[in-house]
This record gives structure tokens, sequence and C-alpha cells, in this order.
């Protein structure tokens, strides 16, 4: 009941929100267009593997795609993806369930630790080998420099980049 | 049988991480995805004083709201403070009489959505009394200092938490007999550990059983810390298993939402999550502690070390969490490292208006290691030894004792350095100077787990076989990304001849595991780690034992090959360990382990501390850009005695993580505080390194074999930060023969260092031919005693009532430009407009922009676009930056547009920010941001608190009542371009050169109900010639300075000169001086310098910020240079 007098104070629902296709799926949000997009994507989805590190697209924790690019979900809305297709680290997965490439990468070289940055550095990471394939070291160093990692250094998430790019 | 010499099986693999693949699908648990049925959720309301009394607290209005189910404040909680060390025990999880730094917890509210427990917090009225506070420790201890908190009886002094003052050894002999002595004074502020998951803890009661999920290193002391707090039975109190994103000592004993989210889920009859925003974590998370250290050297002739003696003023903060801890910690920091024949130590503990001080990853040594590795350099360097060479003179050898009383065993200093010395190209690089280039080395010494408390070193760790055929190995230790799970399992794996893939490592459970400690101090590889060997051999015997009980052939000793089970001595089949399940059951041992190594004592400190101690050396090359002070690692050698790598992927990792972590805290990373409240609240403002400020971190692991630990292993992990900042400091002193004795080493102290060295006079820039900057520094030279403290008192209650943050503003989305003049004709004063959201979603957080409604003209395809006429570039104003970069027409048409873009923000953000945005963004000063009231938030009533505080990033140019800089990379672009900006408004369109575009205070010439629509570029002539030079502390983030040139060049003569600035005055502004030097002349270097020099003409800059007129000259230099090559 509370939480029904709570969303009756805000009653700005965007009256014809376009769906948004989360992970090859059509929703059509149930929620005011001005929520945060990781909020729909883990509280009203429950997709989990999106994280929230900083709240202020600083960190890029919360990388998805949307429609292919790189962006972070924390700062961008609901309304403002309506009608896009985003993608997820649960929407990544390889063939038949498996692991995508990118992430068989990180698990590989051991590019990670604590794990918190991990789902928002693979997208990143598929943004940046879908726009350049083959980046070099300086390539990937630079379009990754919207995450930031606190554990490993770096060193072998460039290593896994390079990896997964020679896997492709 | 020597222990190196034994076959291993599992040690030593590249095993994965055991998590790694739920981590890599985003499968793995964190304390925030955890989800409970009727789960509500928490919020804390903090102080917004450094210091006061707290006289009255109303929540009525809170409780009130709908949606609140419950509010706690200190008279709610049992009035037990926190344990930590009992003798200092001074805080409770609520303030009572008084609150002592900013952002401590003073109530905490559960209700149905995060949005209504803020909002109830922002209900609840406090009463405060402000009361004087202190910020540094020095100020603590002077005459007349306000109390902070009360000094234990035994100190005798006010502020002090905690003195100790000792020789051990003869110091006075040694500095006696010295042939040389070398001393400095060094300082470091305040780091924090900023692990990418802030803490945050959900919290479940029932049934009289209070359950935990929680971001912590240690659920031991959550356990305890919490029933002591709530007064409850410490087996009521349930820790679960999560995983942990990073801790780095952050986590390591109970931080303050375990006990307020376990209070809350009791006072609410609810499952509570309690979840810390990142401003929350960076305000009042614990932080590494400040210190000013004053350490001085004796030497013989030879080199040999006489004495050193050590005297330390460190920064405890408000209350006392870790303090005692580092003080203790710091004397083993000040002396062991290297043979020092006697030792001095002296301390003094402070307390400060400020966060309380935890533990950070090398526990003080980092510094420590920084002053005594800079004045072994400087001894080298007098006696003319090579440093390396020297450091292998005086390493610490197998069979040494310190002054301290350490026993050194297991060593391999020595061979270490050898290491850097090769891998760095030392001895070439030191006989071969490229300048502005250097290399330099230091050493580190670490104990091998020793805690100082006595539960540290023992541990416990259960093991079972379960029914599928796996082993099941269960450690209260939690493994916060540091791979000890992992390595738990091949250390009992080794020890069983079982493969770690066999194993489930279940860890944190306070009811599945026996005790320990937690992942804290080193200890978990040496004391937690031989536990699970210990484990691994105990159920292999307890098999044995079983399957010859089973059989009737009494007790048979077991041998696991090729994952099966083979009974020593019986012609009987193999099994495998689902069929020893079957065939006796469930199995379960523990196995455990206890230090061997005496305690020191707790008085003096003196006596072996750890039963084994690590050792490393890394060497630095780094590069100093001598404009911009910026200085940059270009290559970094990590030798680490290990004892031995049981999974070289993992330590490789913690060793490249540890470097990193110093790289951060040698050059950028740096808590600023203004009136005790930090001012550096985002990864902005707090930088810790990123992708692109890194080399690869090159590593090398040293096997010593270490007797007692687990097949020979000693801690990696966390000492591998120890050497790194010295390693670089002595790389500056190399390059710039100045030795820094302030960290972070900054751009600005960095230049300040060189200018000192070479005697530069200050760049002259004739601030008075500007003549309302007499009038600015007028009012500055009152500031300090008439202007600030008037303006502070009474400016925020003259600037009228408080702006109720506004949750959530209605939005609208409209399709047309017509359709948004429309929108926000309803309210044009209240409404904000939002394109890509990356600073309106931030500032409405801040508490800067409070709109009442948001126009969202994403949806607008006509703002979007970019097109090109014969002679017109059109960039739509929500153009995303991403767009107009890869566009095929703009970097044929504005290269400088695409060269700028190149430069700012991050890939995701340029994927979402517009070209409008960017120049219609707010102001990024860290004081307005912070949401302090000053004059560019609050109005004419309110002082700049960059006058007075630290300005670091301020303008230095057309400042008046505010001095925070243009921000937008793009607009000196413009400027510089001659571009016009297109402004829709209700009576038509207008046009305004970008030379007017801002107003003289910065903000964006456009009125309420007005949208920026286009910028339209004169197209690039064949004779054009441009370029963009900035300067930040990291790609992307916001400038210290830019400039922008586009410039005709024909037949040798530039015309069409244009020279904007960034960064360094509150709008765009055009170097007008220097553009008449340029205009018609043939380019010189004499000219360009000149030129260069007249962008400053007219400067006042604010002391902190007079680095800038500098670099401001070096950037243009460059871009004249650049434009005109």
């Amino acid at each position: 009941m509370a939480m029904q007098r709570a969303e009756a104070a805000h009653p700005v629902l965007y009256p014809s929100m376009d769906p948004i296709t989360v992970n090859g799926t059509a929703y059509t949000p149930a929620v005011p267009a001005e929520t945060p997009l990781i909020d729909f994507i883990r509280d009203t989805l429950g997709l989990k593997g999106t994280k929230l590190g900083c709240g202020n697209g600083e960190c890029g924790a919360c990388t998805v795609l949307l429609d292919g690019r790189a962006v972070c979900a924390c700062i961008l809305t609901v309304g403002a993806a309506a009608g896009g297709a985003v993608t997820t680290i649960e929407g990544l997965g390889g063939e038949s369930g498996g692991l995508h490439r990118i992430q068989a990468a990180f698990l590989e070289v051991g590019a990670l630790q604590c794990g918190f940055c991990t789902s928002g550095m693979i997208m990143a990471t598929a943004a940046l080998l879908d726009d350049n394939p083959s980046p070099d070291r300086r390539a990937i160093r630079e379009g990754l420099n919207g995450n930031i990692c606190r554990c490993t250094g770096y060193t072998k998430i460039v290593e896994a980049v390079e990896h997964a790019a020679r896997g492709a | 049988m020597a222990p190196d010499a034994v076959e291993l099986r599992t040690v030593g693999r590249r095993v994965p991480q055991l998590e790694g693949a739920d981590k890599v699908t985003g499968r793995a648990v964190y304390t925030p995805d955890v989800v409970l049925e009727g789960m509500a959720h928490g919020a804390i309301l903090r102080s917004p004083h450094a210091h006061a009394e707290i006289r009255a607290i109303d929540t009525a209005a809170a409780r009130a709201f709908p949606g609140v189910l419950a509010i706690i404040t200190g008279r709610d909680l049992p009035g037990i403070p926190y344990v930590h060390i009992s003798k200092f025990s001074d805080r409770f999880p609520l303030a009572r009489e008084k609150v002592r730094f900013f952002g401590e917890e003073v109530a905490a509210v559960a209700a149905e959505t995060r949005a209504i427990a803020e909002e109830a917090c922002r209900l609840i009225k406090v009463d405060y009394r402000p009361l004087p506070a202190v910020h540094e420790p020095e100020d603590a201890l002077a005459p007349g200092a306000p109390e902070v908190n009360r000094a234990p009886a035994d100190t005798g002094e006010r502020n002090v938490a905690l003195k100790f003052s000792r020789d051990f050894g003869d110091v006075a002999k040694g500095f006696a007999e010295a042939a040389l002595v070398v001393e400095g004074d060094y300082r470091n502020g305040v780091v924090s550990p900023v692990a990418m998951e802030t803490n945050g803890t959900v919290a479940r009661w029932e049934g009289g059983r209070l359950t935990l999920w929680t971001a912590t290193q240690a659920p031991f002391y959550i356990r305890k810390e919490v029933a002591h707090v709530l007064r409850l039975e410490p087996a009521c109190v349930h820790i679960k298993p999560v995983a942990v994103g990073g801790g780095f000592g952050g986590k390591a004993k109970i931080c303050e939402q375990e006990a307020l989210a376990a209070a809350l889920a009791i006072a609410a009859e609810r499952p509570v999550r309690l979840v810390l925003t990142r401003y929350e974590d960076l305000v009042a998370g614990k932080t590494d502690h400040g210190k000013a250290m004053r350490v001085r050297t004796a030497v013989d002739a030879e080199g040999n070390i006489l004495a050193r003696s050590s005297s330390l003023l460190i920064d405890n903060g408000a209350y006392t969490a870790f303090g005692p801890v580092y003080v203790a910690a710091a004397r083993q920091r000040t002396c062991n490292l290297y043979r020092v024949a006697a030792a001095h130590y002296d301390c003094r503990l402070a307390f400060t208006n400020k966060v309380p001080g935890g533990a950070y990853r090398g526990m003080g040594a980092p510094q420590i290691i920084w002053a005594i590795e800079d004045q072994v350099d400087e001894i080298a360097e007098r006696l003319g030894i090579d440093p390396i060479d020297y450091r292998i003179k005086i390493a610490n050898r197998p069979g040494d004792v310190t002054p301290l009383g350490w026993e050194i065993t297991s060593c391999a200093l020595a061979e270490c350095l050898e290491v850097v010395r090769e891998r760095l190209g030392w001895t070439e690089k030191r006989a071969n100077p490229v300048p502005w280039r250097g290399v330099g080395v230091a050493s580190m010494i670490h104990p091998s787990a020793g805690v100082l408390y006595e539960e540290g070193n023992y541990a416990n760790v259960g093991v079972e076989l379960t029914a599928e055929g796996r082993v099941r190995l269960a450690t209260m230790t939690a493994d916060a990304g540091t791979w000890q799970n992992t390595m738990l399992a091949q250390l009992c794996g080794e020890a069983m001849g079982l493969d770690p893939t066999l194993f489930e490592v279940i860890h944190m459970d306070t009811e599945a595991s026996p005790v320990d400690l937690g992942s804290a101090a080193s200890r978990v590889t040496y004391v937690t780690g031989n536990a699970a060997a210990d484990a691994g051999r105990r159920l292999v015997a307890a098999i044995g034992a079983a399957l010859g009980a089973r059989y009737g052939l009494g007790s048979v000793a077991a041998v696991i090959m090729d994952c099966k089970v083979h009974l020593t001595g019986l012609n009987r089949p193999p099994l495998d360990l689902a069929e020893v399940f079957q065939a006796v059951g469930p199995l379960r041992v523990i196995g455990s382990f206890s230090t061997p190594a005496t305690r020191p004592d707790p008085e003096t400190g003196y006596g072996n501390y750890a039963a084994a101690y690590c050792f490393g050396a890394q060497g630095a090359e780094v590069e100093i850009d001598p404009v911009t002070g910026k200085v940059r690692v270009l290559k970094l050698v990590a030798a680490q005695d290990v004892g031995r790598a049981i999974n070289p992927t993992a330590i490789e990792g913690q060793i490249q993580g540890g470097v990193v972590q110093g790289i951060g805290m040698a050059l950028s990373e740096e808590m600023v505080f203004e009136e005790g409240r930090p001012v550096t609240t985002s990864y902005l403002d707090y930088k810790v390194p990123r992708f692109d400020d890194l080399p690869d971190i090159e590593v090398v692991t040293v096997d010593s074999i270490d007797a007692i630990g687990p097949f020979g292993a000693k801690a990696a992990g966390e000492p591998s930060i120890n050497a790194t900042v010295a390693a670089i400091a002595n790389a500056v002193a190399n390059a710039i023969g100045v030795r820094m004795r302030e960290l972070p080493m900054t751009p600005e102290r960095i230049l300040a260092a060189i200018k000192a060295r070479d005697g530069t006079p200050d760049i002259a820039t004739r601030p008075f031919t500007r003549r309302k900057n007499f009038r600015v520094a007028a009012v500055r030279s009152l500031y300090p005693s008439l202007v600030f403290p008037a303006l502070r008192t009474f400016g925020p209650r003259l600037a009228g009532p408080e702006t109720a943050p506004v949750a959530r503003a209605p939005h609208s989305y409209p399709r047309s430009v017509a359709e948004a003049l429309a929108h926000l004709a309803e309210d044009p004063a209240g409404s904000k407009i939002r394109a890509g959201g990356t600073d309106l979603s931030v500032g409405i957080k801040q508490g800067i922009y409070s709109p009442a409604a948001i126009v969202d003209i994403s949806r607008i395809a006509s703002l979007a676009g970019i097109a090109a006429t014969a002679d017109t570039l059109t960039l739509g104003a929500g153009a995303r930056l991403a767009d107009v970069a890869r566009h095929p027409d703009v970097p044929r048409l504005a290269p400088m547009v695409v060269e700028a873009i190149g430069q700012l923000a991050t890939p995701q953000i340029r994927n979402m920010a517009t070209v409008g945005g960017d120049l219609c963004q707010q102001k990024r000063c860290w004081f307005f941001r912070s949401a302090l009231p000053c004059y560019k938030l609050k109005g004419a009533t309110c002082p700049c608190f960059a006058v007075l505080g630290d300005s670091r990033n301020h303008a230095i140019l057309s400042t008046e009542r505010c001095n925070a800089p243009c921000p937008a990379d793009l607009a000196p672009v413009f400027a510089a371009l001659g571009a016009t900006a297109v402004i829709a408004s209700p009576a038509g369109e207008r046009r305004v050169p970008m030379d007017g575009f801002y107003r003289w205070s910065g903000e964006p010439d456009i009125a309420p109900g007005e949208i920026l629509t286009a910028i339209e570029i004169p197209v690039r002539r064949p004779t054009t010639a441009t370029a963009f030079e900035k300067f930040a502390l990291s790609k992307g983030y916001f400038g210290v300075a830019s400039v922008a040139v586009s410039l005709d060049l024909a037949e040798g003569v530039m015309r069409r000169v244009r020279v904007a600035m960034g960064s360094v005055s509150p709008f765009p502004e055009r170097a007008r001086g220097a553009e008449e030097l340029l205009e018609g002349a043939r380019p010189t270097p004499a000219l360009i310098a000149e030129a260069a020099r007249a962008t400053v003409t007219g400067a006042l800059p604010l002391k902190p910020a007079a680095y800038k007129t500098g670099v401001l000259v070096g950037l243009t230099e460059r871009a004249l240079a650049r434009a005109t090559g």
C-alpha cells in the first residue's frame, strides 16, 4: 500500500512510451520515464549483473549497450532509452548459453578480482571491439578509459581484450 | 626433502578464479543484489557540520511521511559504543550529544523505497549548535585548540589519543658517530580505499536471530561489533556469504552501516537494505591516515645505517578506529627495512574533526617507505654509490635481527633488486639520462601475517566431503577479490592430492565455518592458508580412518591420486569421493594453524612480530611534462619475494593492482577538505588511476620458499603497494633533481618544485592592466578578516529559504522545438532542459539543480542533426559528441572539433552527452558541486570559497565574485572558430557569436524559456590551420587549462588569428593581446613565445591556481607551434 502511495506522489508517466528491447525482449516499461535505466534493469527486470559503482557516469561499472554503443545506465533514463535496444551482461552470452569470447578471455587471462567492475568492463570491451576489431594496446586503454577498476591495475584486462580480439 | 624439492601438483598452477565464471556472466551476487521478501530500504542522515552539539532531533514530520517504516536516532539504540580497541572505544553507531565530523551518522530511516527513506531523512529536523572545529593535526595540538574528542587520561594532552616514544638500541651513539646524517620532513594527506562496491548491508531480523549480507573483509568483526552495540548474543548474529566488491582495508572491520541496517531491520520488523552511495562512501568511509613525518638517518662513511629517528604526527580523525594499530604499524615501517643498527620512534595520534582514519593497504608503509627510500637515495648520492648497489649492500638478509627484534628468515630482497636493475634497464638509463625522464628504485618489507590482535595469528578452516564427491571448504574470512578462495582450494587440494576444481569454497559464513579473524593484515595466505593445508591432510586421514573402520581393518592410510582414494597396502579398487561418501557418510574436519612466532611486547613493540617477512623491490621510469608538471609513469617493474607463488595469475594481478594503487597515492589521490567537508566526493575529484594513465605493470615473482608458510608461500597481495610511491618519487628526483616532500606529487607541486629549483620568477601578468582587478584585489585582501566571515555567517540566512531538492521533477518529452518551447513557457524559471542528462542527473544529486520541471529534448530529431553547406557546418545542439566526431564531414570542415572531442570525457559519456550540453553544463568548482553555500549556488549574499580555500582548479582570468572557470572544452574551440550559437525563443530565433555566448559570470546568455538549438561554424578554408591543446589530470577529465587556435597562414603570414582559452576564465576568453601580436606577422619562435606570454596579461590568479599561468603560456606555445608548423 505504502508503495502505491509513494508512486502516486510522482504520477508522471510518459504517456506513450515506446518499448525498450532488453536482451532481445521488448518491454513496455510500467515505470516513470525518468527512472534511471539501471533501476529498470536491476529492479524491474531483476537483471542484477549491471552494477552501480558511482551513479554519476564516472566509473563505467553500469555500462550497457544501447543500440550497440556503450552508455552509463546510471544516468540514462528509461525515457531516453525508449525505442532502443539495450544489451546487458546477461544478454551477451555466446552460442547455446556458453560464454561470449570476451567473457572467456577475462576468465582465462584472470582479468578480474573482485568482479564488481567486470560486467561494465566486458560491455565496454564489446563496444570497443565492435568498433575496432583489432585494437592495439593504446587503443584498448583509450577505449576503456571510461571504466575504473580498483583491483587489477588494468594490465590483465588489456591482455584479456587483446586475447578476445585475437579469438574473434 | 627440502620443501622446494617436493613435486607440487596444484600449488603453482594458474588455476582460474573459482568465482570467475559467475563474475564474467554477472551472476555473482553482491550485497546490493540480495533481494528478500518484504525488503525495505534504508538511508542515513549525516551531519552537515564538522563539529556541533546536537540540541534536539525532531523526527515527527519524517515519521508521518507515507512509506516510512522506522526511524532510529542515537537515543533509540542501547548506548553502547563500538569495541574497536576497547581502551579507545569512543564511537556510537549514531551520534548522541555531539557530531564530530562532516558526514557522521545522526539518524537512519527504513522505508518502502530508497527515495522515500532519503526524503524522510531530509524531513528530520536536527537542532545543531555549531562548535569550533579542528581540521589539521598540528592545529589540534596547538594551545587553546577546541577539544575534538576526549583524550585517554594517560596521554595528558588535549586531542592526543595516543603517544609513544622509545629508543630501540643506542640511537644517541649512532648519531654521535655518524659520518653523514640526512634528514627531511615528509607529509601526506588523506587517501581513501574507494573499492568499486560501496559499503552496504542487507539485514534480516527473524525469530530473535539477525542475518546479515554485508560487503566486508571480516565477518568475524561484524558479528562481534553488531552483537555488542545492539546487545545481542554473538551466536544470534549470522553473516552470510556474498560476493564482495573490493576491500583494501576499507572493509577490514565494522563500517557503520552494518549495525544501522541491523537496528533498522529490528525496528521495522522487515528486512532492510542499506547500501551507501559513492558520495557517502567518500565522505564517511574510513580513510588512510594523514601524516607529518620527520625522519633522520645516520650512516658511517661506508653507508652502514647507524641509527634512524622518526617522529610522526598522525591524523586520527574524530574517533578512534584503527589509529592505535596504525601507530604500531608505523613504528614497524620506520626501521625494519634494510640493516639499521638503532632506531628512535615517537608518535602522536591527534584527533581532528575529520572522518576517522581506518585501514588502507600497506597501513602506512607506502608513505613511510617513501621517506626512508628518499633518504637512502640521498645517502647513495652523497657517498657516490649506485643506488641499487647501495641497497643490496644494506639489504636485510636471512639471520638478521632488526632494531624492533624482527628475526629475518626467508629473504630474497637482494635478488629482487637485481631483477629490477635488469628489467628496468637501470644501468643504461642512469648512464644516458634523457631530459625530463628519470628512473628510481625502492624496496619494501612487510610482515607475512602479523596482527596486533591475538585472534589474527590463528586460523581454522572446515572441510567436508559432499555426497556429490566434492570437497566443501568453509572459511570465515572473506574473499573481497583477492582470489583467496581459489588459493585456499589450491593449498587444501595440494595437501590432499586433489584438483582444486573439485572444491566448493564457502567464505564468510559465520555458521558454516570455524573462527577466523578475516582478510586483513596480510594474514590469509599464511595463516588461513596453513589451516587449509592442515584441513586437507586431516580430511585424507579421516577418510582413511573411516574406510578402515567401514571395512573392519582399523585405521589405514589413504592417498588420493587422479581423483581417486587409494588405501595404502590394501588390494582394493580405488574409490572416487562420491563412493567414499556412500561408504562412510559425511566427513567433516577442521584444520587449524597458529603462528609460531613469539609476540612482541605490547607496551614497547619489541619482539619478533611475524613468522616470516615479505620483501620486494620496484623500479619506475617517469617522464615529466615541464609545461604542465604532469608525471607520467612510462615503465614500472615490480619484483617480489612471495615465498612461493601459489597461483601466479592471482599473484601477478594482486601485485599489479597494488602497484597501481601506489601510483594513485604517489601522483593523484588526495582528499581535499573545506571546513572539514570533503569536496573530493566523486571520481572526477578524487582521482584514482585509469587505463590511459598507466603503462603495463611488469611483475616478477621471486621464490624464497619459506619454511613455515604453506608450501613455502608468504603474503603477497597487500605489500605490493609498499615500494611504489618511493620508486616513483626517486624517479622524479632523478628526472628533475628535486626531492618531493609532499604527497601526492600533483602537477602544481611538481611545477612549484621546478620553479624553486631554478629560482624562476613568477610570470609577470600585469593584473592591473584590467581595471576591475583593482576592485577584485581589494575585496580579496579583506576576505580573510572581514568579507568571508561576514558572508559565511550571514549570507546563507539572507539568501532565503533552502530550496527543497526535487527527488523527481516531472518530465516532458516534446518531439519538436516548438513543443519544447511551449513546455518551457509553462514555467520558464523553474524548468531545466535535459538532453544527454550527463550533467543534470549528477547535479540534481549534488544539490546544485532543483528544477520544478524537466523538458527532455532528446527525442527532438531536428536538434541532433549535423549538416554542411559551402561555408557553414551546423551542429545540432542535441548532437551527441560521439556522433559529431564520427561524422564524415566534421573532420574535414572543422578538424579542431574532432580533436577536442577526442580529449573530452569518456567513451560512454561521449555516447550520451551533447554539444549543447557541453556548452551549457554547470561549473565544476568543487565547492559549488559540494553544495557549500557559495555565491554561485546561493547568490550575492554568500562568499566564494575558492578565495581562501584550495583553488588549484580555479580561474586565473576575468573572475569577480565567482572564481569557477568554464569547464566546456568546446567553448574555446567554437570561440576560436568564430562560431555562432542559434537560440530558439518564443519570439523567434536569434544568433549569438560564441564570444558573446557567456555572460561575465560564465552563465550562457540564454534566457529562461529559450533553447540552444545549434552551433554554426564557418568551414575551414584551405589556408586555415587549427590546434587545440588541453591539460587535464587524466585523459577526458575537465581541463586545468586549454587553448584553441585558429589562423590562416598564407604566404608565410598569419591572418584571422583567433586564440581562445578554456578552463582558465569563467568564459572561453579570447587572448586579444596575443592575437594582435600575431595578426599579419610571420610566425617565429620568439613571436610565438611572446604571444603565448600575452595570454596571461591581466591575470590575477588566486595563489593555488597561479601555476596555471605557466601552463596556459606553455599550452599556447604548443598550439601556435603546431598550427604554424
